[in-house]
């Protein structure tokens, strides 16, 4: 049973991924102006945005694009980007520009979860615990008023005060490309923070209330009548029947910083995914927007599918698909 | 003021622009009396500048950070068009002419050249013994294959219009080409020394390599991300000074300076007018402000309501509080604008005869009465410093006269190709050229591919041929005069001010040149400036 | 910006049928009163606001107004000005009054984000209790679309669209609905196929009524509480996403104001301490924590069921 509810979820994440594909394409085909007129910018006209176009092979009909483009996806290959040629026949090939980014990504994405998942499960569980008290109610109404802040304001008053003021840390993260050892560390520093603050405020809202919620159950309220206490009774009893929903937005974060922290990465100057993405839709740089747009819906479904097989294991209920 | 520590501070600033020689003796002893610094104690700074004004220090690696980059990054010159490209075209390639300090001309990697009597034959002796970084000679075939790429109507080349009137380049020798002409263009060894008309090798067809004879050797290159040079250790003249250079770029503004004060890096394009005070008040930073010809302004389409109602554009043009533009938006870092794109900064190009239009909201309101209309759409994108801020002052000024401006703000990627040049009123922003009648020409001659408010004046058309074949330069001047209030009386655009060029600078770059045609010494800074210890 | 957050996989714990539940009066606490408090301010705000404004919100003070007596300076600086006088709570980078801008941007920021809910619900609403009733066909291919839209990050779409089409209120509003659409349309279709499958439904099957009875009367009044709780939630990511978007300059038309976008155009003012960049933080959040207080206190009336669904 459990065995088919897994091939069930794999198969509905694979018809979602195609969907997905199709949505990018036609997405991208409604940005107006192509990456010719972005290239040659005020000084394109007719003629000159003509003879790039044609050289740069922009003139083919849209569905064959999809399919051509499709299957070079399936084959493992990402396309070639524009990027660096300009009126030149040469091109970069999309997996050499992404890998670094991503790895770049991956980096602070993990340094992020690192601190943040452990972090916010302890504060959620710590208000859970003493619900109503001094301790809960500072933590919740400081999780709301971080959850509340723009993204923007956090980074930049943080690099004003640490690394403008007080010189402590490096305003930009690897600007230089040089950073190795505690060098990069501190470059990482500042962008980590700013998220950590970010992801946090969520977890913990989830994971107070997803315990809360299970200790409301009758089988809790027996514990507590027995006399078990009640941090024991959070930890052994409420946390395991808790899992699911925690589980499921550590995965939303975790997507989150894959794909959405274009803010953080533009104020640190972090030459990560998401920028690159932006960058892309601006330069209308389509092979590469669609590359990273499949990155990006395909690393939401593989995390929230994770999530999802730890909620199956964590609840017998949902082992049967509906 | 903050007493001694702001005086002791701009007395610093003042020592760095005199040594890098952003400022001649005179108004430096000037600047000081400015400060309240006495006359001998005047004296004993500027003798401490000149000492400071050793020779280049060689070493170290200099970090710069334009204002935008992104995977469109590319290293072939003819399409060159951002701040970042025109850095890391200066550190692989040469020109044949380069334009220095106060735009003055110099031979680069042409030696020496002459033109006939009429100036449609230019005949250009390619220096010798210059090679490209791998290693590859230097000829003629080189410069013409370059030069040639600017050519015909299927050119993507982005400044061909310069050199509309060139007919062909041609090889004579190993060492010698020739340009041929349709019409006279006293300009064009100017032209030359534009950011785009590199000299690459012959038959490139992958520009990634950055391979030219410029200063630095590209190391490694990522577009939207960073480039690394080293320096060329052939290169065919003295310096370049830094042992490496890391090109790259921080789109945020904020980011950008709080990059530099922090030390991260030592150079940045682009400072937010609103930044510079606090550089200034910072130690080991200061801000280089060059003023300039580039500007914002806004088209009025002449070829359709309401730019085609000439009541309509002067109404536009006595709304504009010009000097509160460039006192609260540009914050002084700015001059007042004339209607017309020839800025003080063109010296002795700039008319000084037509009168100043003022800010006159009465006599805007009778205009826009007899244009007989009240209401207009303007787009805008923050294409130039100041502009969206421009036109947010406009708006609120027009309301108080009754006129009614409705803003549509749009993002700047795409503008180029969808907003600019269509809607009949948006805004646009021009770089400076390196001569007036280049910039006029490509603006305002009839037909120009880029003549953005679609006035055509057969007389100013006429002006431009001729200027080009005048020897005579009192005359000259006088029919760039002309031309300058034909715009300024005639043309649809609206131009508030002119920008100075901001550049943050880490107090250990020395010897930026002063040239007003882009950032940082017009990226100049890349061969002549030096890091001190 | 903060991720959209709702529980992506099915959800089934209210399987024990909570409209069963006797109904209570909903008693607030005092942070939920404080929170209502709050909540009432501002929407009186979005009523009287630009009447109330000193001074409109697209006006650049005069800089006359600003010449300090004894300081012979003609044109004194307007900009980023601390509060006094003149401007109660100083000026933008702009040398606008803040407080007008703050009052005439309520309007702009609520009003969008409200709106935008409002469709987001009902979009969601109608395509959650359409997949969960229509059949398999109908469920599958609309959850399948639906996670395709919930997979692309948000910021991305907002800008792909707003390049495509620009940004004009109908299209931020059309734009924020139907990202958050998305998510309603999980939570509205996991809680149809609960409450389709009860035993109540199954009664009234029996009974002969037909599916729109069904609709209005067991499947919508069952998810009407719970769903209330997260409105209040999906309204601040709208806040936020619109500050996310004016961060990218693809927010809301200047001159007007938003919340989001005031921090944002007057961030250059935050290392010469002025407040302009913090007011409308400020305004953000005692809106976000007055509306979050008054759902955690309906979904404590909730027996806290319904928290840990729908965060």
């Amino acid at each position: 049973m459990l065995i088919r509810a897994v091939l069930h979820r794999i198969a509905t994440g694979l018809v979602t991924l195609v969907v997905v594909s199709v949505l990018i394409f036609l997405g991208t085909s409604v940005l107006p102006g192509d990456v010719a007129s972005i290239i040659l910018g005020q000084m394109a006209t007719p003629e000159s945005l003509a003879a790039l176009r044609s050289t740069l092979g922009l003139d083919q009909p849209a569905y064959l694009r999809y399919f051509m483009w499709l299957g070079d996806l399936l084959s493992g290959d990402l396309g070639i980007s524009k990027a660096g040629s300009g009126a030149g026949t040469g091109g970069t090939p999309i997996s050499e520009m992404i890998a670094p980014r991503l790895a770049n990504t991956v980096h602070l994405a993990g340094a992020v979860a690192l601190i943040a998942v452990p972090l916010s499960l302890g504060l959620g569980l710590a208000a859970a615990a003493r619900a109503g008290t001094r301790l809960d109610r500072s933590i919740t109404l400081t999780t709301l008023g971080l959850v509340s802040v723009p993204e923007f304001l956090v980074a930049t008053a943080l690099v004003l005060v640490v690394a403008v003021y007080l010189g402590w840390l490096p305003a930009t993260a690897y600007v230089s490309g040089t950073e190795t050892g505690t060098a990069l560390l501190k470059a990482l520093a500042l962008p980590t923070l700013t998220l950590v603050v970010v992801a946090s405020s969520q977890i913990i809202r989830m994971t107070r209330a997803s315990v809360l919620n299970v200790m409301s159950s009758p089988y809790i309220e027996m514990a507590v009548l027995k006399g078990l206490p009640r941090r024991r009774i959070v930890l052994r009893h409420a946390l395991p029947n808790a899992v699911g929903p925690i589980v499921n937005v550590i995965a939303l974060n975790l997507a989150y910083l894959v794909s959405g922290v274009v803010i953080v990465e533009t104020i640190f100057a972090y030459p990560g995914l998401a920028k690159l993405m932006v960058d892309a839709v601006q330069t209308r740089d389509l092979p590469l927007v669609q590359a990273c747009a499949m990155i990006f819906c395909s690393a939401y479904i593989v995390l929230v599918f994770i999530a999802d097989l730890a909620s199956i294991l964590s609840n017998p209920r949902l082992r049967y698909p509906r | 003021m903050h007493g001694d520590e702001t005086t002791g501070k701009d007395l610093r600033a003042l020592q760095q622009k005199f040594k890098d020689g952003g400022i001649s003796r005179r108004d430096f002893l000037a600047a000081l009396g400015a400060l309240g610094v006495s006359a001998a104690t005047a004296q004993s700074h500027l003798a401490r500048a000149a000492a400071l004004a050793a020779s280049p220090r060689r070493g170290g690696t200099a970090i710069f950070a334009s204002n935008l980059h992104g995977p469109d990054d590319q290293l072939d010159p003819i399409v060159f068009t951002s701040g970042i490209d025109y850095t890391r075209g200066r550190a692989c390639y040469n020109n044949l002419t380069q334009i220095l300090d106060h735009l003055t001309l110099h031979p680069e990697l042409a030696e020496e050249w002459s033109a006939n009597r009429d100036a449609t034959e230019f005949t250009f002796k390619i220096r010798k013994g210059v090679e490209f970084h791998d290693g590859a000679p230097l000829t003629a075939d080189d410069v013409v294959w370059s030069m040639n790429r600017h050519l015909g109507p299927d050119s993507p080349s982005v400044i061909k219009a310069y050199f509309a009137s060139v007919i062909e380049w041609r090889k004579l020798d190993r060492y010698t080409v020739r340009a041929r002409l349709s019409a006279p263009d006293r300009d064009l060894p100017v032209k030359l020394g534009e950011k785009q008309a590199k000299i690459v090798k012959r038959g490139t067809t992958d520009f990634r390599k950055g391979i030219g004879t410029g200063p630095y050797v590209l190391e490694s290159f990522e577009p939207g991300v960073r480039s690394l040079h080293r320096r060329n250790p052939n290169y065919w003249r003295e310096g370049p000074n830094f042992d490496a250079l890391v090109l790259t770029a921080i789109t945020d503004p904020t980011a950008r300076v709080n990059a530099l004060i922090a030390g991260d890096v030592h150079l940045i394009a682009s400072v937010n007018s609103r930044s510079v005070r606090l550089i200034k008040n910072t130690e080991g930073v200061h801000v280089n402000s060059t003023p300039s010809g580039r500007y914002g302004g806004i088209c009025c389409l002449k070829n359709t309501p309401p730019g085609a109602n000439d009541h309509f554009v002067r109404g536009m043009q006595y709304i504009q509080d010009r000097e509160r533009i460039v006192r609260s938006i540009l914050k002084g870092h700015g001059q007042v604008g004339n209607d017309h794109p020839i800025s003080p900064a063109y010296g002795a190009d700039h008319c000084t005869e037509l009168p100043q239009r003022p800010y006159d909201p009465d006599q805007a309101k009778w205009h826009l009465q007899q244009a007989g209309i009240s209401s207009a759409e303007l787009f805008v994108a923050p294409v130039a410093a100041g502009i969206v801020e421009t036109c947010l002052l406009m708006q609120a000024n027009l309301k108080k006269i009754g006129f009614d401006l409705a803003i549509r703000q749009v993002p700047t990627d795409g503008y180029w190709g969808a907003v600019w040049m269509k809607e009949p009123m948006n805004v646009v922003s021009w770089n400076m050229r390196p001569t007036a009648n280049a910039m006029l020409a490509i603006q305002f001659a009839p037909g120009a591919a880029w003549n953005d408010t679609y006035w055509n004046n057969p007389r100013f058309g006429e002006l431009l041929r001729m200027q080009l074949a005048e020897t005579d330069p009192a005359r000259r001047y006088g029919m760039l005069c002309e031309m300058q209030r034909l715009v300024h009386e005639g043309s649809g655009m609206v131009i508030p001010y002119h920008l100075n060029i901001l550049d943050g600078v880490s107090d250990r770059i020395h010897g930026i040149p002063v040239v007003p045609l882009g950032a940082t010494g017009a990226h100049e800074w890349v061969e002549f400036a030096w890091m001190s210890e | 910006m903060s991720p959209p957050v709702d529980s992506p996989s099915d959800i089934s714990h209210s399987q024990d049928g909570s409209r069963e539940r006797p109904i209570r009066r909903l008693r607030f606490s005092t942070a939920g009163k404080t929170g209502i408090a709050v909540i009432l301010f501002w929407s009186a705000m979005v009523l009287v606001g630009p009447w109330i404004a000193p001074y409109h919100e697209a006006e650049f003070l005069d800089e006359a107004l600003f010449i300090v007596p004894g300081l012979d300076d003609p044109y004194p600086a307007t900009d980023f000005q601390p509060p006094g006088a003149v401007a109660w709570l100083g000026t933008d980078y702009l040398g606008r009054d803040t407080l007008s801008r703050l009052l005439y941007g309520a309007r702009t920021t609520i009003g969008i984000s409200l709106i935008a809910t409002l469709l987001a619900y009902l979009i969601g609403i109608t395509l959650g209790i359409a997949a969960a009733a229509g059949g398999r066909v109908l469920d599958s291919s609309l959850s399948r679309l639906n996670d395709a839209v919930l997979s692309m990050p948000t910021i991305m779409l907002g800008l792909v669209v707003i390049s495509a089409y620009g940004s004009s209120l109908p299209v931020l509003i059309a734009l924020t609905s139907v990202i958050y659409a998305s998510s309603v349309f999980r939570i509205a279709r996991a809680f149809g196929l609960d409450i389709m499958v009860s035993d109540f439904v199954d009664a009234a099957r029996v009974r002969g009524e037909g599916l729109g009875w069904i609709i209005r009367h067991e499947v919508l009044p069952g998810m009407i509480l719970p769903m209330a709780s997260d409105f209040g939630l999906r309204f601040v990511y709208i806040i936020l996403f619109l500050s996310g978007l004016s961060f990218l300059g693809l927010g809301v038309q200047p001159p007007q104001s938003d919340w989001g976008g005031m921090v944002r155009e007057n961030l250059a003012g935050l290392p010469y301490g002025a407040i302009a960049p913090l007011v409308p933080a400020l305004a953000i959040a005692t809106l976000t924590v007055a509306i979050n207080l008054v759902v955690d206190d309906i979904s404590a009336h909730h027996g806290g069921k319904l928290a840990g669904e729908i965060i």
